[in-house]
């Protein structure tokens, strides 16, 4: 293990600076204690103490991302098109993200960067993933939305970091848990340390086991779902801040009559327009079906195809929801049932 | 908490459920509830951690009787969509609440962390042995608050007469940026809107906001405001929000309360609230026979051409 000065992160965060953008968490100027990770600035301070409000996904997953543009132009007589593909080369690293952001970047990626060929592998995705170096602070305490205890590994998940920082007297034991991280756990500013790791947070429980097909059960009975979702207000913020949420929609954008681009931006099942259809039907209508989908997409269908849970008790959809849902409580309902 | 309690068993009679506040054990503050048996109903709290505007849900429940607690911002909305013909008045039962003023959570997460169990007395709110001067953490609109107790209520339930004698926010950001050139406020809102994720909690927040689920800023064809979340996009955006709102909106700040990202669009909806008293003399919420400025034009008596 190695041993990172509280005095050093400073120093680590400029090094990163040289060659990528460093993202850490930090309050917005001018708000009342609003958390984002955003570009790291010499000098700005890095916000720990309070949760972002929205995850790291960002930075693999934008929330509008040009994939291409396109130019008309007259040639010969002709009318041509040119277009230019994005190809993102930036080199990016977040400081402080947590075990749950990090793990939520794993989860996408065996989505997005399918490695046995069986579906897809996004070119745009993982060109911004291969860039970018996860720094990932571990949680010693936790609040009470946080319920990543629910799953295996808890607040001692490594999956989708690159190197692990555990606070300690006077500043953090450093763990790599990849090559990227042993090459940063390298560096000067580290040194050699034989102190044992902190004792993790352990949160709240929520217990999944079974939900699956518990979901697939009351799926029809949608007095239960109105009653679940009766608060919900079906806004995007769940969607939107959750980690191993990933939706998202297509738009072409023209910029001039000549000129415009193709666009991924987010999407979320909670909005109407979601699933709207050409024909005038909407097959959720409902906030309660909309709601239905994405507790099942996440508990249900995705981990019985796919053997992953899209959900990392990071608890920002419960901290943040405008309407005081708890997913948890809902989870809870669903058991009872 | 007894009286609030038995006032919502009584209203349970006659409406098909009451929307009020119960204490959320993770967060440790109020999260809304929906009161649908009297069993339910023991439950009930009001205290300053009751920050969302319920009215928001009634006209969803628009195939329903309901009844719902209401702090004097709170009732204005309700007392607005009543004007403006989106509920019924015989359709909702108002249970009008005497309010301390409700605090901002962001600030009590500061203070205290997140999901710690609140209790709030005498001025002072308290956490796990940690006290704050209650009139410290208020939320915005709740410094030089005007109400005195709900505009339109059918039951009362605490002492109301006065509104919370809390002073106006000094240094706010409001007087910052009316010193500010118009090229500074220009370059202003694109920072503030550059964070913009077009999550709509803003709108699905807002009591008065009705278009929901056929939103211009979500349309396909025509594309008013396009997908692309750029800053210019989601300002122009939330400009023709706020812009269906004036003579409409009573001040909640429940968009901004929404807002994950904090931008601060009670900025923009206070500046125009002012607008429309000045020039109308009309604040939204005032009673239920109000008739909204921007209403209230008729074709063939147009004033305007007259008084030309």
């Amino acid at each position: 293990m190695r041993f990172l000065r509280e005095e050093n992160i400073p120093l680590l965060l400029h090094r990163l600076s040289e060659s990528a953008t460093v993202w850490a968490p930090q309050v917005v100027r001018d708000t009342v204690n609003t958390v984002l990770f955003s570009p790291w600035l010499e000098g700005a301070e890095v916000e720990t103490g309070l949760y972002s409000m929205l995850s790291a996904k960002e930075l693999v997953l934008p929330a509008t991302e040009r994939l291409f543009s396109y130019r008309y132009s007259q040639a010969g007589g002709r009318e041509k098109i040119e277009i230019n593909a994005d190809a993102p080369q930036e080199q990016a690293a977040i400081f402080a993200a947590r075990a749950c952001d990090a793990k939520g970047l794993a989860v996408m990626d065996a989505l997005f960067l399918d490695r046995s060929g069986a579906s897809y592998n996004d070119g745009q995705y993982r060109a911004r993933r291969s860039g970018l170096t996860v720094i990932t602070l571990a949680c010693t305490t936790c609040d009470s939305a946080c319920f990543c205890s629910s799953f295996e590994k808890g607040a001692a998940e490594t999956a989708g970091s690159d190197i692990i920082l555990y606070p300690a007297t006077g500043g953090y034991l450093a763990e790599a848990v990849s090559k990227r991280g042993e090459e940063l756990a390298a560096l000067d500013l580290f040194r050699d340390s034989s102190l044992e790791k902190p004792e993790l947070a352990r949160t709240a429980k929520v217990e999944l086991a079974g939900l699956g097909q518990r979901l697939f059960d009351i799926y029809d009975d949608l007095d239960f779902w109105r009653r679940t979702a009766e608060g919900c207000l079906s806004c995007g913020y769940c969607s939107y801040a959750c980690p191993a949420c990933h939706c998202f929609n297509i738009f072409d954008e023209a910029e001039s009559d000549r000129t415009g681009g193709r666009f991924r931006c987010w999407d979320a099942c909670m909005f109407y327009a979601y699933t709207q259809e050409s024909s005038g039907n909407n097959p959720r209508p409902e906030p309660a079906h909309r709601y239905r989908n994405r507790l099942a997409h996440k508990f249900s269908y995705y981990p019985l195809n796919r053997g992953e849970i899209l959900c990392t008790g990071c608890g920002r959809c419960i901290r943040g929801c405008p309407a005081g849902l708890d997913l948890r409580d809902a989870i809870r309902a669903v058991r009872a049932r | 908490m007894e009286d609030l309690i038995s006032a919502i068993k009584k209203v349970l009679e006659q409406v098909d459920v009451v929307l009020g506040w119960a204490r959320s054990e993770a967060a440790g503050v109020a999260a809304p509830a929906f009161f649908h048996t009297p069993a339910e109903a023991e439950g009930a709290i009001f205290d300053s951690t009751c920050v969302h505007n319920l009215a928001v849900h009634l006209p969803r429940l628009a195939d329903k009787k309901a009844g719902i607690v209401a702090k004097g911002c709170d009732a204005r909305s309700i007392a607005q969509l009543i004007a403006e013909g989106i509920i019924k008045r015989e359709r909702v039962t108002v249970i009008g609440v005497a309010c301390p003023g409700v605090i901002d959570v962001k600030k009590a997460w500061r203070c205290f962390g997140f999901g710690k169990r609140v209790s709030d007395s005498g001025g002072q709110v308290a956490m796990e042995g940690k006290t704050v001067k209650r009139e410290e953490i208020l939320l915005r609109k709740c410094r030089g608050c005007r109400e005195a107790g709900p505009v339109i209520r059918d039951v009362t339930v605490g002492e109301v007469g006065k509104a919370p004698a809390a002073p106006a926010d000094p240094a706010g950001i409001r007087k910052r940026f009316a010193a500010m050139s118009f090229a500074e406020r220009r370059q202003f809102w694109q920072d503030q809107f550059s964070r913009c994720i077009r999550c709509y909690a803003c709108r699905e927040a807002c009591p008065l906001c009705f278009c929901r689920d056929v939103c211009t800023m979500q349309a396909h064809e025509p594309g008013w405001s396009g997908g692309a979340t750029n800053s210019s996009q989601s300002w122009m955006a939330q400009l023709v929000r706020i812009s269906h709102m004036a003579g409409r909106c009573t001040g909640c700040e429940e968009c901004e309360r929404a807002c994950p990202v904090g931008i601060p669009l009670m900025l923009l909806l206070e500046e125009q609230n002012a607008v429309v008293e000045e020039l109308f003399g009309y604040r939204a919420g005032s009673g239920t026979e109000a008739k909204t400025p921007f209403l209230t034009f008729d074709v063939n008596n147009d004033s305007w051409e007259q008084e030309r």
